[in-house]
């Protein structure tokens, strides 16, 4: 699970992120919507570890994110919007740098990394280098090196970014079948429609104040328009 | 022509926003050091050629064919760089360039966007040249006292023979780009250009011109002045530069003018030519340079025993430090170099003509080999330039990684560290070693050198890890390139001054137990205190040169936004 607390960044005079306070509890799926530069991947970087925050807390499973660090980094599958990799290792190196780095056991990983790579459709391309692929199959490879350690947190941001259709039906499929699972997901997204299909619980983020938070009925409750589909009501919610 | 200017423009107003912001204090900083900096080099440059044509000019007849000479060399040697550069410039600006599907996808002709990016190409490429040699054709002016029109005609000539040279290599770009791939091109370049570079290296070396200062050579020198006076191809327009600089030099400004008019002539053809020829196939080149290359070499992942008995994130970083290294070509190059620079280095100390020395040899050897450690510093430091300090920025974008990942990044930086340090120090020891060796030293003089390189490696090692953390830069297409930052020119600032401290610490107490050793005497009481004390703090810095550039590059770093 994951429980931000009085969370704030800033960036000299910019707050990019305000007294967020968020609590994800096992196995939800957390939708994290928001206008460009409402601080959706500032967030996401403080919650993955890559970014300190100017004052507030992130516990991950229980384990304080600042005090212990690298603990609370092994629970998290950590999905970058774009995919930097190493593009002089072939994709079956890079995961298996990535299990090295997360102390994946040596015959864990060749089972994971077979079975990763062929759910992600990659197997054919596994000894290619990552400069060979293109900008979906490194998100599919991302996606992949976040998995291979069976982390319980996943925290991914612009998920469906350059993957085909059939990759986002899985991915949605995947993403239901691990939170079935017991691992906790915080997703961002600027695809509405994949939020309101998969995620219980959807937060919006609007000049890095957390506006609105609950189930989409929720959300279309407090705009009084149940009717409405939710990008009327992150209109409604993030108009000036 | 308006759609060239505007496409020149982000260029323009970038240089404006690096260079001019009122905000960019730290940029000013930076420009003032390295400004300072290159003027000194180009107050160094002018001053060795003001002196060396005075020299000349002194010489009777001599003189005047000598500095005809170097004139033609110069100019020959300039027009080479600027060809050269010119190819591994354009390639990048015309075929390599993050930005240009954004700039093929407006609706501006192709053959006018290759005009913008040749006119930034041809100005990128010969603007450091024409600046560095200037210095020596003021030079010229100056000692045959000539009148403006010469320094006219120098500007003139230099900027119509780096047209020239661009026109060449944009032909030859893009028409090899048709056969090879633009990024294979532009490694096969610096691989030929490093061996062309080595070659020349080495044949001077192994010339030993030093030995023309010895008279028993001098019957020689005679025969060496004969082909001075032979002249150089007239085809080539280095050729008519010379011409037009001489004739000008020698007061015929008819001569002159003619010969800079022939220049421009052709650099005017030139213009034209790459423009026609551009126009007809340079888009077609650029669509086979989206295509993805094959590898060239199948490398396979090295499974030592030695990686295997490393924990698993040292293993995998220094596996994944290992198999990018040798997979990526640009990086080859390098190996060369280094290995250019230990035989070149060791090859010195071979010719070494002690025993013509007035200085007793064995006191010479000894000195030579304190000395000598201090020049190992110096080659470690060039060497751990290229190598200790990208070696965060070689992460690049992929620092995310580093970031998320369940290790501390004072372990990632110790890991680097790790990674680098033992390759330099074998390096290093068998500088000295074999250096030791070939000048005959003492074995005390032996022991010290290994101890002290063995306690210096990790110190500069160190000073690059952590200098590069504290300065990355993620973003550079070439993180070799980024030891010319601020960064990189501080890394080599504080090595300087630690190897330099270092040896001075040590140089009064290595010299008394020297000669006490020689003489066969003892030491006083005060003497052994002084020497004890000295290597004490010798030590002690070696220790803070180990810890203390880590732990600023950790902090830097930790602080860092990606």
């Amino acid at each position: 699970m994951i429980e931000l607390k009085g969370l704030t960044k800033r960036y000299g005079n910019l707050v990019a992120v305000d007294n967020l306070n968020l609590m994800i509890p096992k196995g939800e799926i957390f939708g994290f919507i928001g206008p460009n530069g409402a601080g959706k991947t500032t967030t996401i970087n403080i919650i993955g570890g890559i970014l300190a925050p100017t004052s507030g807390s992130v516990m991950i499973c229980g384990i304080n994110m600042e005090s212990y660090p690298e603990k609370a980094k092994r629970k998290i599958g950590f999905i970058p919007e774009r995919p930097y990799l190493y593009e002089k290792l072939t994709g079956m190196e890079f995961l298996k740098f990535i299990a090295d780095l997360y102390g994946v056991d040596e015959d864990v990983f060749l089972i994971k990394s077979r079975e990763k790579l062929e759910m992600f459709l990659l197997s054919d391309w596994s000894d290619d280098l990552i400069e060979s692929y293109s900008h979906g199959m490194k998100q599919r490879l991302v996606m992949a090196a976040a998995l291979v350690h069976d982390p319980e947190v996943i925290i991914v941001d612009e998920p469906m970014v350059g993957l085909d259709p059939l990759a986002i039906k899985m991915v949605k499929n995947l993403f239901r079948s691990l939170a079935k699972q017991g691992v906790t997901i915080f997703m961002s997204t600027h695809t509405l429609k994949v939020a309101e299909d998969i995620c219980n619980r959807i937060g919006i983020i609007h000049k890095g104040l957390l506006i609105a938070s609950g189930t989409p009925e929720d959300l279309k409750r407090n705009v009084n328009e149940t009717d409405a589909d939710l990008e009327q009501v992150f209109i409604r919610l993030t108009e000036e | 022509m308006k759609d060239v200017i505007t496409l020149l423009t982000p260029r323009i107003c970038s240089f404006k926003a690096k260079g001019f912001s009122k905000n960019n204090t730290g940029g000013l900083y930076k420009l003032l050091l390295f400004g300072t900096i290159g003027l000194l080099f180009w107050g160094g440059i002018f001053a060795v050629s003001l002196h060396v044509l005075s020299y000349f000019k002194e010489i009777a007849e001599l003189g005047d064919i000598l500095a005809c000479k170097l004139l033609s060399m110069v100019l020959l040697t300039f027009f080479f760089l600027l060809v050269f550069s010119s190819i591994l410039t354009s390639l990048s600006k015309l075929y390599l360039s993050r930005d240009l599907p954004l700039v093929h996808s407006m609706p501006v002709p192709s053959y006018k966007v290759f005009i913008a990016r040749w006119i930034e190409s041809t100005a990128d490429s010969s603007w450091m040249v024409i600046v560095y040699t200037l210095p020596v054709f003021i030079s010229y002016g100056i000692v045959y006292q000539t009148g403006p029109f010469f320094y006219f005609n120098v500007v003139m000539t230099l900027l119509s023979l780096s047209i020239i040279a661009s026109g060449i290599s944009a032909l030859l770009v893009i028409t090899a780009v048709n056969f090879l791939p633009a990024s294979r091109i532009r490694n096969i370049c610096i691989f030929i250009g490093l061996c062309f570079f080595l070659v020349l290296f080495f044949t001077f070396r192994f010339l030993r011109p030093e030995r023309l200062v010895d008279p028993e050579a001098f019957a020689t020198v005679l025969v060496y002045l004969k082909t001075l006076k032979t002249p150089a191809p007239p085809y080539l327009p280095s050729t008519w530069a010379f011409d037009s600089m001489k004739a000008l030099l020698y007061g015929n400004l008819t001569e002159g003018m003619f010969q800079v008019a022939l220049s421009w002539s052709f650099a005017g053809l030139m213009v034209f030519m790459v423009i026609i020829i551009a126009e007809a196939v340079y888009f077609k080149g650029l669509s086979k340079t989206r295509t993805v290359q094959a590898r060239l070499f199948n490398y396979r992942a090295p499974n030592s025993l030695f990686l295997k008995s490393l924990s698993r994130p040292v293993r995998a970083f220094a596996v994944k430090e290992i198999k990018t290294f040798f997979r990526d070509q640009t990086q080859w190059s390098q190996l060369f170099l280094v290995a250019a620079l230990i035989v070149i280095y060791i090859y010195n100390f071979n010719v070494l003509p002690l025993e013509k020395a007035p200085i007793k040899t064995v006191y010479l050897q000894n000195l030579l080999s304190f000395l000598n450690m201090g020049l190992a510093g110096f080659v470690l430091t060039a060497v751990a330039a290229r190598f200790a300090y990208p070696a965060v920025s070689t992460e690049k974008e992929a620092f995310w990684l580093v970031k998320s990942a369940p290790i501390p990044l004072k372990n990632y930086l110790w890991i680097k560290f790790i990674i680098y340090y033992l390759p330099l120090l074998i390096l290093t020891e068998i500088l000295i070693v074999a250096t030791n060796i070939l000048l005959k030293v003492s074995p005390f003089m032996m022991g010290l050198s290994i101890i002290n390189i063995f306690f210096m490696v990790p110190g500069v090692v160190s000073m690059g890890i952590g200098l590069g953390a504290a300065y990355p830069d993620f973003k550079s297409e070439n993180p070799a390139q980024t030891v010319t930052s601020f960064g990189g020119l501080l890394f080599m600032m504080v090595c300087a001054g630690y190897i330099g401290a270092v040896i001075i610490i040590e140089a009064g107490p290595v010299y008394n137990l020297f000669m006490a050793g020689i003489k066969e005497t003892g030491l006083s009481a005060f003497m052994w205190i002084w020497i004890i004390g000295s290597f004490a703090i010798a030590f002690i810095i070696n220790i803070l040169a180990i810890v203390l550039p880590m732990k600023f590059g950790e902090k830097k770093l930790s602080r860092l936004l990606i």
